[in-house]
């Protein structure tokens, strides 16, 4: 018995015509995405350098020595653990924020759109302007916020340039900067919110508190969930604010892992920057399977 | 459904065996990656250069040369020089990609730190033997083009660290002349701060990026080096590496520099108000601290203090004008390097530009053998170390700047510092 019973006649012709149709975005994305993938993939096994360039080929297969070698960095260690602070300590502060503001906003009827224009403005604003005023916004002598700090009679400290301070100060600029984004992203989730439910939980005697946590909260899991791996991702490819503001410095205090990179790939270890952002790639992947899992739809 | 999936499964197995067999399949070629250099290139012959040649520049050099290469293109009628300007910023990785394209100029400035890099790639072209006379140059600048045993360009313009003061300051605090020791440059910074009013008495970098540049001069001045004579072996763990990073130190210690980063423009700023009495840097400072306001008599520069007497051994750095090995005009490109290293070209180049010359007899006459200043820094160069040039410079550099941070702010003691310094340089190697 032959297997092809039936085959739509038809259904030939028209899977070329996809194919053809299909062609130039394959070929494209075979040849500048696919491609550079696999070979940086590739590349991150071997102990390809800089002077290499010139013959890509003639370079020895070294296995995961590059990986090993990474995680007994000393300084890799330290941006691991700075990305991961930044990760900690931004999400939250940004999500809090911007779902504060998005609330707060949900309720406002008049000038509405102004606020929600301030509040994206930094977004769209270039992160090198932004850092280079905040900059100066944290400065030691002479700036904005140690000033105003000055008026209710505290000293001043050097934000930028204390090791315990510096990170969670970029934090919260890069946070100030963030949360207009998020911003419109929840409020466009607290539309999606019943209002008959706020109804009936209010004549029941629901306090507003217990109204946000038991419907609002609720309601908006996949839009929080949306919100946080994005930020997540965001925090962990942490690179231009600190490059600006404190050159991943003071002591390595606000070196982030992609600023590890950028370094390593400077230095001309090709191979060996390839491996860290593989490394990287590896905790964007479990962080974002941790949080389908935590905020994710209950089955 | 199932079969597709296995169809693409299958097919990308077979990509990763295939990649994998492409890397396994051709390691490295043992002996091209070790011995003797290559020696120098064959001899460029007489008469006028010809045909096109091609050349990036960047910065100022790469905005004037366009037009400064018609008395070239007069001299030989056959030759048009074509410059293309490229920013700083971004030269490095064009050169880069240049090289492994293989689709070079054939003439370009490069910086004297990315030297040793370019060379190991296989991209430039040795120098070709009688093009130009070693002698005619300072010693540090054209030290920065031999990687290996083998010279790869000619130095076009250098520059070098000197010892900024605010002279009317100094005055006041009693100096009528600038600190010629270590231990008159640690009393001329306390006397700054306590007879002069300076809140800090000299500026110095505290780590961070470039900051082997400031700490690595009083390491040479010491006596230390950096890497054996041939550039195979990294020498920084040394008594005297650790006395110059500790009299580094003493001056953060000690208050009289500032432990945190200073924002853009805040030294020139601070050196016209008083707030900062001396600091260490290069010849593009004299325009930066006469526009924030500080007037031509109010400050002198002077050449380093050595450990025991002046001058001290200073950083050395610029450009180097190197031929690609790609060029399609080899020799027309190396008559151009020729012309541009010349007595007479650098001397005007200097007038047009204000790049010091590498060549030292273009500063036995005119504006450059007239100007105080520009003396001191044209001494200056006579002892100076180019930083090494190997492959793997600007890596170790960096591991340098992050321990002379940790050493400065007391995070690591300084022997230690200087330990873990030639740890990882070690780790990482010269890659020659």
């Amino acid at each position: 018995m032959s297997t092809g019973v039936n085959i739509d006649p038809t259904r030939r012709p028209q899977a070329v015509a996809a194919w053809v149709l299909a062609l130039p975005f394959v070929a494209l994305f075979l040849a500048f995405t696919a491609g550079p993938v696999l070979a940086s993939l590739g590349m991150s096994f071997t102990d390809f350098r800089i002077s290499d360039m010139r013959s890509p080929f003639s370079v020895d297969f070294v296995g995961l020595e590059n990986y090993t070698a990474l995680l007994g960095d000393e300084l890799f260690r330290k941006v691991a653990m700075n990305t991961a602070l930044y990760v900690v300590l931004g999400v939250p502060l940004t999500m809090s924020l911007a779902l504060a503001v998005a609330v707060g906003l949900n309720r406002v009827g008049r000038l509405r759109g102004l606020f929600r224009v301030g509040y994206y403005l930094p977004v769209v604003t270039s992160i090198v302007a932004v850092s280079v005023v905040w900059k100066f916004i944290y400065r030691d002598n002479g700036g904005l916020l140690n000033i105003v700090l000055g008026w209710v009679g505290v000293d001043g400290l050097a934000w930028l340039d204390s090791t315990t301070l510096a990170l969670p100060s970029v934090v919260v600029m890069s946070a100030w900067r963030n949360l207009g984004f998020l911003m419109v992203i929840f409020l466009a989730g607290l539309q999606t919110v019943p209002k008959e439910q706020h109804e009936a939980a209010e004549v029941d005697g629901a306090t507003a508190w217990q109204r946000f946590r038991h419907i609002t909260l609720p309601t908006l899991r996949p839009t929080l969930l949306f919100g946080a791996i994005i930020t997540s991702i965001g925090y962990l490819q942490f690179f231009e604010e600190a490059f600006v503001m404190t050159s991943g410095g003071p002591l390595d205090a606000t070196r982030s892992v992609t600023f590890f990179t950028y370094d390593q790939f400077g230095f001309g270890n090709h191979a060996y920057a390839a491996a860290a952002s593989y490394l990287l790639f590896l905790a964007v992947v479990v962080l974002t399977f941790i949080q389908f899992k935590l905020l994710g739809e209950k089955d | 459904m199932n079969t597709t999936r296995t169809t693409r499964l299958r097919a990308l197995t077979a990509l990763g065996v295939a990649a994998t067999l492409a890397l396994t399949g051709c390691g490295r070629d043992e002996s091209s990656t070790s011995g003797e250099g290559p020696g120098q290139g064959s001899a460029v012959e007489e008469g006028a250069a010809t045909g096109d040649i091609e050349v990036w520049a960047m910065g100022a050099e790469g905005e004037i040369l366009g037009d400064f290469v018609k008395d070239f293109e007069e001299e030989n009628p056959d030759a048009k020089v074509d410059v293309t300007a490229i920013p700083w910023e971004a030269a490095h990785d064009k050169i880069q990609t240049a090289i492994a394209s293989g689709e070079t100029p054939d003439v370009s400035l490069i910086g004297t730190t990315w030297m040793g890099e370019f060379a190991q790639s296989g991209g430039l072209d040795p120098t070709p033997t009688d093009l130009v006379d070693e002698g005619d140059f300072f010693e540090g600048p054209w030290g920065s083009t031999v990687v290996g045993d083998t010279s790869y360009g000619v130095p076009w313009y250098v520059e070098t660290r000197v010892l900024f003061y605010r002279s009317d300051l100094a005055e006041q605090a009693g100096w009528d002349e600038a600190p010629q020791s270590w231990d008159e440059l640690t009393q001329f910074a306390a006397d700054m701060e306590s007879k002069a009013g300076a809140e800090y008495g000299l500026n110095l970098q505290p780590g961070q990026t470039g900051s082997w540049q400031s700490v690595l001069p009083f390491a040479w001045s010491n006596g230390a080096t950096v890497t054996n004579e041939d550039g195979t072996e990294y020498t920084l763990d040394t008594p005297e590496m650790t006395e110059a990073l500790e009299y580094y130190k003493s001056f953060f210690d000690e208050g009289y520099a500032p432990t945190r980063m200073l924002d853009a423009g805040e030294l020139e700023s601070g050196f016209a108000s008083g707030q900062f009495g001396a600091f260490v840097s290069g010849p593009w400072h004299t325009g930066l601290v006469e526009e924030a306001g500080v007037k031509p008599d109010q400050y002198a520069v002077a050449p380093l203090p050595g450990k025991d007497s002046a001058p001290g051994t200073s950083f050395v750095g610029g450009g180097d004008l190197a031929v690609f090995k790609d060029s399609d005009n080899r020799e027309s490109a190396w008559k151009l390097v020729q012309w541009l290293s010349e007595a007479e070209t650098q001397q005007a180049f200097y007038d047009e530009v204000g790049a010091l010359p590498a060549v030292q007899e273009a500063w036995e006459t005119g504006e450059l053998a007239e100007d105080e200043r520009l003396q001191v820094f044209g001494e200056q160069l006579t002892s100076t170390v180019a930083p090494p040039a190997v492959p793997t410079w600007e890596q170790v550099a960096a591991e340098i700047d992050s321990e002379v941070e940790k050493a400065v702010k007391g995070a690591r003691p300084v022997d230690e510092s200087v330990t873990t310094m030639q740890e990882e340089a070690s780790r990482i190697g010269t890659g020659l």
